[in-house]
């Protein structure tokens, strides 16, 4: 068997934040009728928690499940029990058309860990942050490539990216990080 | 009505009176009841077009009908590149002829346009361009057009501040048309205006089209702000705004209104004397006589009559320069601007007859008109004088129905 | 920049975040169709001075289609719309007929 590794392997920036490659995560991509009792049960399984309502992202503890759009959710778990998940959730939704998908080897995830963690990404992001509720995952961009992001402990937020860009992303939070570039004064 | 040379012998005779004997350079007329020909815009095609009018045909009761001031639309907001390096036949023709007649045009209007013929290149920075390029060079050169691939040293030696390493878009060579270059617009649509107006046509600005009338099936003429005005034949010549006229007389056209956004910089010593375009990483870049880096880029996404983009084009055109320019990463701009670009979906232009007899239309030349302006004119006066123009036929609005396209989106460089 | 109301995730996309996509409410016609609709179906298009109505996706959020009338005179934005509706909502309309009573309406 092949050894696993993540995008960039844990590699790591200090600026005015802490920047860093969060190594292997466990993601799969669900497509189906969020509104099912049978993708309640499939989620609830999968994470122990709820459908996440629009926008939102339910966290609980090294699990999650985020809204991506009107008919995607994104499941989060550790990255060894990815494959035994997708394997239930499409035991749990035969019968309704549904689409499971393990993505944990095309996709990045970095932390951005700071008080002025918010000031790292506003430089990179086209997103109103006063607006941002707790507990919101938003999809957008990060300079010139797709990411999602959520606020996912106190002065942290966590940024998921496509694999293939992983390098240009680390790039951008290093220098949106770099010292002296702060936003706002202390 | 003869025009009053411009020459040396005119500025020693002028001096002697302290130079207040000098004309307007083309009269301010009250429109007339009727014309034979009307021409709607006074932009640089609609100005050509009424010139060649009177210079081929000898048709002068010609009207051209602008809404604003003459030559204020994109003809005075382009970035002034002239060349001929398009892939077809039919585009190779029309804009060869456009660009031989810019050779002359200072001399045949007696209007100094500043052409200036500095040499123009299309860099080759991925693979796939250099192929692409090299076959247009190929087509160039049945076509009669001069064009020729240089190899990255001769591209340094043409322009000495850029960078050809990379190391994301190494020049790989470029598509070098020695005699493409610039010229002064403003000149281009005042020198046309000056002649329009010797000839007895009149110029009338101000004036907004509010209708275009027609009877079973044939133009009658066109409502204006400044009263009504008839015609046997109008022209439609309004880049941007052609959607809207078609719309008045009745028929819609394929083509869709953006922004085009285009920018200088400060002023600089000369640095840069000749024209880069660097079609892959998405900009272009000439100096002009004051100094200023005048650089484009591609259009802004959405339909838009504002004449004003939005400011992230800008910045990514910029952005796409810096690494093959990298000097310009130290200047500051200091002016930015746009204009209305219509879009045809094969990126060539419309010189068409229309539903309505005695309607035509030219119009669709998008993001790449300044350069056609002569050739344009050319062909639309011989379109509507003789009903049929070998230079217009391929360019008819009726091709799309046929699939008879002229894909010219990959000559149509970075404004695609 | 341009600010469009998603109504799949609700985000508030400023244009960067978008990907137009062309005049809305098309009537569209293939195979057994004229060559005139066919021809008009691809290329004709109204291209206003004005109200106007088109497609965009929200290509680096939700990856939605939505439809939006904005004026492409002065870029006020009225309102965005789900993609499936067939022709602007009632209320979008009437809108902007108050805003702009010389409107000749949507079609």
């Amino acid at each position: 068997m092949s050894k696993a590794v993540s995008a960039l392997e844990g590699v790591s920036h200090n600026g005015f934040v802490a920047v860093a490659e969060a190594g292997l995560r466990g993601m799969i991509t669900l497509r189906g009728d969020l509104a099912s009792a049978k993708m309640k049960k499939a989620v609830k399984a999968a994470t122990g928690t709820a459908v996440p309502a629009r926008r939102r992202i339910e966290l609980n503890g090294d699990k999650a499940a985020a809204w991506m759009s009107p008919d995607e959710l994104l499941i989060l778990v550790p990255y060894a029990d990815a494959v035994a998940t997708v394997a239930a959730l499409e035991a749990a939704l035969a019968g309704e058309h549904h689409l499971a998908a393990d993505v944990s080897d095309a996709r990045a995830v970095f932390t951005v860990k700071g008080a002025r963690a918010q000031e790292a990404l506003m430089k990179l992001c086209p997103v109103d942050f006063n607006t941002l509720a707790e507990g919101e995952i938003r999809r957008t961009r990060a300079a010139q490539v797709a990411c999602a992001f959520w606020k996912s402990a106190e002065d942290e937020f966590t940024l998921v990216s496509f694999r293939s860009v992983a390098g240009y992303v680390m790039g951008l939070l290093d220098v949106s990080a770099r010292p002296g570039s702060e936003l706002f004064p202390a | 009505m003869a025009m009053k040379r411009y020459s040396v012998f005119a500025i020693a005779k002028e001096a002697m009176s302290y130079h207040q004997g000098w004309e307007r350079a083309w009269r301010a007329p009250a429109p007339k009841r009727k014309y034979d020909v009307v021409i709607v815009g006074a932009g640089g095609h609609g100005l050509a077009t009424a010139y060649y009018l009177g210079k081929n045909y000898g048709i002068t009761n010609v009207a051209i009908i602008e809404k604003g001031w003459l030559g204020g639309g994109n003809t005075g907001r382009n970035t002034t590149i002239i060349r001929s390096n398009y892939l077809q036949d039919p585009s190779a023709a029309i804009y060869e002829k456009a660009r031989s007649l810019y050779e002359t045009m200072s001399q045949d209007l007696n209007y100094n346009v500043m052409f200036s013929p500095r040499g123009l290149l299309m860099l080759g920075q991925t693979e796939h361009e250099v192929r692409g390029y090299k076959r247009t060079v190929y087509a160039n050169n049945l076509q009669g057009v001069e064009t020729r691939w240089i190899e990255p040293a001769e591209v340094k030696k043409l322009v000495p501040i850029i960078n050809i390493d990379g190391p994301r878009y190494p020049v790989l060579g470029a598509l070098y048309q020695a005699r493409g270059g610039t010229a002064r617009h403003d000149a281009v649509a005042w020198g046309y205006a000056r002649a329009c107006s010797a000839m007895g046509m009149d110029v009338i600005q101000q004036c907004e089209v509010t209708g275009v009338r027609s009877e079973g099936g044939k133009v009658v003429g066109i409502d204006t702000t400044k009263g009504a005005i008839d015609c046997d034949k109008l022209g439609l010549v309004v880049a941007g705004h052609s959607s809207v006229l078609a719309e008045m007389a009745g028929f819609r056209l394929p083509i869709e209104s953006l922004a085009l956004q285009a920018l200088v910089s400060e002023p600089i010593k000369p640095c840069m004397d000749v024209v880069v375009m660097a079609n892959t990483v998405h900009g272009y870049m000439s100096q002009s006589d004051k100094g200023e880096m005048v650089i484009g880029g591609g259009t802004d996404g959405f339909n838009n009559y504002t004449q004003r983009g939005s400011f992230h084009h800008i910045e990514e055109t910029v952005r796409a320069l810096i690494e093959t320019f990298p000097m310009i990463s130290r200047l500051k701009m200091l002016r930015q601007w746009g204009g209305i670009v219509d879009m045809t979906g094969d990126r060539s232009p419309l010189i068409s007859k229309t539903p309505i007899d005695g309607i035509f239309v030219n119009c669709g030349w998008g993001t790449g008109g300044f350069k056609a302006i002569p050739g344009s004119g050319w062909a639309m006066a011989e379109l509507m004088a003789r009903g049929a123009s070998p230079l217009a036929e391929e360019f008819s609005m009726y091709r799309f129905r046929e699939g008879k396209f002229i894909d010219e989106s990959v000559a149509a460089g970075v404004a695609h | 920049m341009l600010t469009l109301e998603c109504p799949c995730c609700g985000v508030k996309a400023e244009e960067t975040e978008l990907q137009a996509g062309g005049e809305a409410h098309l009537k569209r016609y293939g195979p057994g169709s004229s060559d005139e609709e066919f021809d008009g179906y691809m290329f004709s298009r109204k291209n206003p001075r004005g109200v106007h109505f088109e497609r965009w996706r929200h290509a680096y959020g939700c990856g939605k289609w939505f439809l939006a009338a904005r004026c492409t005179a002065t870029l006020e934005v009225f309102g965005t719309y789900p993609a499936q509706s067939k022709e602007p909502p009632a209320e979008l309309q009437a809108k902007i007929k108050a805003k702009r009573p010389g409107w000749e309406g949507w079609k």
